[in-house]
């Protein structure tokens, strides 16, 4: 019997937004069009940019002190069911009320915390923009890909996401447990850590080009590279990390594997070399740094 | 017409021969395929040798190439006679030495120094690197050139070399379908540019770049990537101060009847579509 077939499918849809907590808005909102290339949409409240079709996958956050991704959820009922499992499981979890829906541009929402302290928006239909994404620079920027996650609570943090969120693990290097929910091999990565956040929020872009030359691109403004470029072995996809405002770090990747339907998770031994296959090193990420085990 | 098939070996004198064998070793990647007193022949791919360290001074190098039979090397001997070029019509031991059947040695009008060879061996068992750099072969080679146009025109027109692409006025040419196997560089005296060797992926590249920081080589150009032929490159120093590139992807010519050289700025990003600038060591 074909197991796939009989197991429900995953409620999660996609990856919708990160809504990244700053204190000092303009600063980063020149950093996400001037370096990012991502093109900012015009907005009475927020500051909100798009990075491919959606009506946006970034807003920085200047009233709270932490930052929250938003997941899609297939529809009200999946939510509903959701909600119920959150409770039972004795996970945090509030219904948005309409005004926060209207600022996330969704049409229902459900916050969530997990054991880490980690806030994610499951939301339902959110907004997608008639025009096509026009960048601010030439990046090559496809689209918002994946994000990386703290916890400091694993076990707990992996039950929210696969047992009650119904994602998979796809491959783990050390601790670091690649999550997916569509066909790529992951669009969460959850890195032991001591305090809950955002490692990195990672952007698709077009071609290795693109990454290279971004390389040259931050350096020449004297944007400090973290990590690459590189290629994580895991997932195949060719990344550069680097630094933004407020110690936010942010990614371009290209080529991220898609999931084989045979694909049974593999582990990667705690080393740099399973980090990245290249040989970068990783500077001033600690969960990357641990995850290497240095 | 001299007709150049391939390229086949690089000479390249060496004041310390031990130091020269790290280096290729260690660090670029080569295979020992024989080793004497006074020499040192490496190999990239299913020649006995396409590089030749031997005591001597590292100003000493020459570039062979090619031709199809003796019959046509005594025909090219003659053509670069009555261009006024001196040429060495090599003995048994010479040929030995560059493991090859005949070859004339010459002067290209720069000065540097060029041989024409007739059968250079190939090696019966498979080249086997000694280190994973994913080195393919011995692929082009760089030439200092005090005027271009004067170089071009003796390539393309004394030999049978044709002009791909120009960067300002520098001459990417080739022999056959690969898009270079020649490029001219502006230079103040005669002499070997660069050598290249081609690695197998994007990644060999980028692995390299690691690894040859790792063990503190000055790598002087790169990574890269060159909107001519489309390589994505890495260039660093070997002994004697020569440069060595590993790339990967140079674009084949595809119709040889109806390709036109394109003419590519003399600017930064003529050379790397990246945004790597050249010449600075790191």
């Amino acid at each position: 019997m074909n197991m796939a077939a009989t197991l429900p499918r995953s409620p999660l849809i996609q990856l919708c937004y990160v809504r990244l907590a700053v204190r000092q808005p303009q600063p980063a909102a020149a950093f996400a069009t001037d370096i990012l290339g991502l093109q900012p949409v015009p907005d009475k409240h927020a500051l909100l940019f798009r990075s491919d079709e959606r009506y946006h996958t970034l807003c920085l956050e200047t009233d709270k002190a932490t930052s929250s991704i938003g997941i899609e959820i297939a529809d009200e009922a999946a939510l509903g069911r959701l909600a119920e499992a959150l409770k039972q499981e004795g996970f945090a979890a509030r219904e948005a009320t309409a005004e926060e829906c209207a600022r996330r541009f969704v049409r229902g929402a459900l916050f969530v915390t997990d054991a880490t302290g980690n806030e994610i928006e499951l939301v339902l239909r959110p907004a997608q923009s008639g025009r096509r994404y026009f960048p601010s620079r030439d990046a090559g920027v496809t689209g918002l890909q994946s994000v990386g996650l703290r916890s400091r609570a694993l076990n707990d943090d992996l039950r929210l996401w696969t047992v009650i969120l119904g994602a998979e693990v796809s491959d783990r290097a050390g601790d670091v447990s690649y999550l997916r929910f569509d066909q790529k091999h992951h669009r969460i990565a959850l890195y032991p850590s001591d305090r809950a956040g955002i490692v990195y929020v990672s952007y698709g872009v077009e071609s290795l080009d693109a990454i290279m030359q971004s390389n040259y691109f931050v350096q020449e403004r004297q944007i400090k590279v973290l990590h690459g470029p590189g290629r994580e072995p895991a997932s195949g996809q060719i990344f550069l990390r680097f630094e933004g405002p407020e110690g936010h770090v942010f990614s371009y990747a290209y080529g991220l594997n898609d999931i084989r339907p045979d694909h049974h998770p593999r582990q990667f031994s705690a080393q740099p070399s399973s980090l990245c296959e290249w040989g970068s090193e990783c500077q001033d990420i600690p969960e990357l740094q641990l995850a290497s085990g240095r | 017409m001299i007709e150049l098939k391939d390229l086949a070996y690089v000479r390249l004198g060496a004041s310390d021969l031990e130091d020269a064998e790290s280096f290729a070793t260690r660090i670029l990647g080569l295979q020992i395929g024989e080793q004497t007193a006074k020499s040192l022949y490496l190999r990239s791919d299913d020649r006995a040798h396409t590089l030749c360290y031997f005591e001597g001074d590292p100003g000493d190098q020459t570039v062979a190439f090619e031709v199809e039979d003796e019959g046509k090397l005594a025909a090219a001997a003659t053509t670069l006679d009555a261009l006024g070029h001196p040429v060495h019509i090599g003995n048994a031991t010479e040929c030995s030495l560059r493991k090859v059947k005949a070859f004339i040695g010459f002067k290209d009008p720069t000065g540097n120094q060029i041989e024409l060879a007739v059968r250079p061996e190939r090696s019966g068992k498979r080249y086997f690197a000694s280190r994973d750099a994913g080195i393919t072969g011995f692929s082009h080679v760089g030439l200092n050139s005090t005027d271009p146009a004067r170089d071009e025109l003796f390539w393309t027109k004394v030999c049978n070399a044709r002009v791909s692409d120009r960067i300002g006025d520098i001459a990417l040419m080739r022999v056959n379908a690969i898009h270079h196997t020649v490029a001219l560089a502006p230079g103040s005296k005669p002499g070997i540019h660069h050598i290249n060797h081609q690695v197998e992926s994007n990644d060999d590249v980028l692995r390299s770049y690691y690894h040859l920081s790792g063990e503190r080589v000055p790598i002087v150009f790169g990574p890269g990537r060159h909107p001519t032929s489309g390589a994505r490159f890495l260039y660093f120093l070997g002994p004697g101060e020569m440069v060595f590139e590993y790339s990967v992807g140079v674009d084949e010519i595809e119709d040889e009847d109806t390709h036109r050289p394109r003419q590519f700025g003399f600017e930064p990003s003529s050379l790397c579509m990246w945004g790597a600038k050249s010449g600075r060591p790191r």
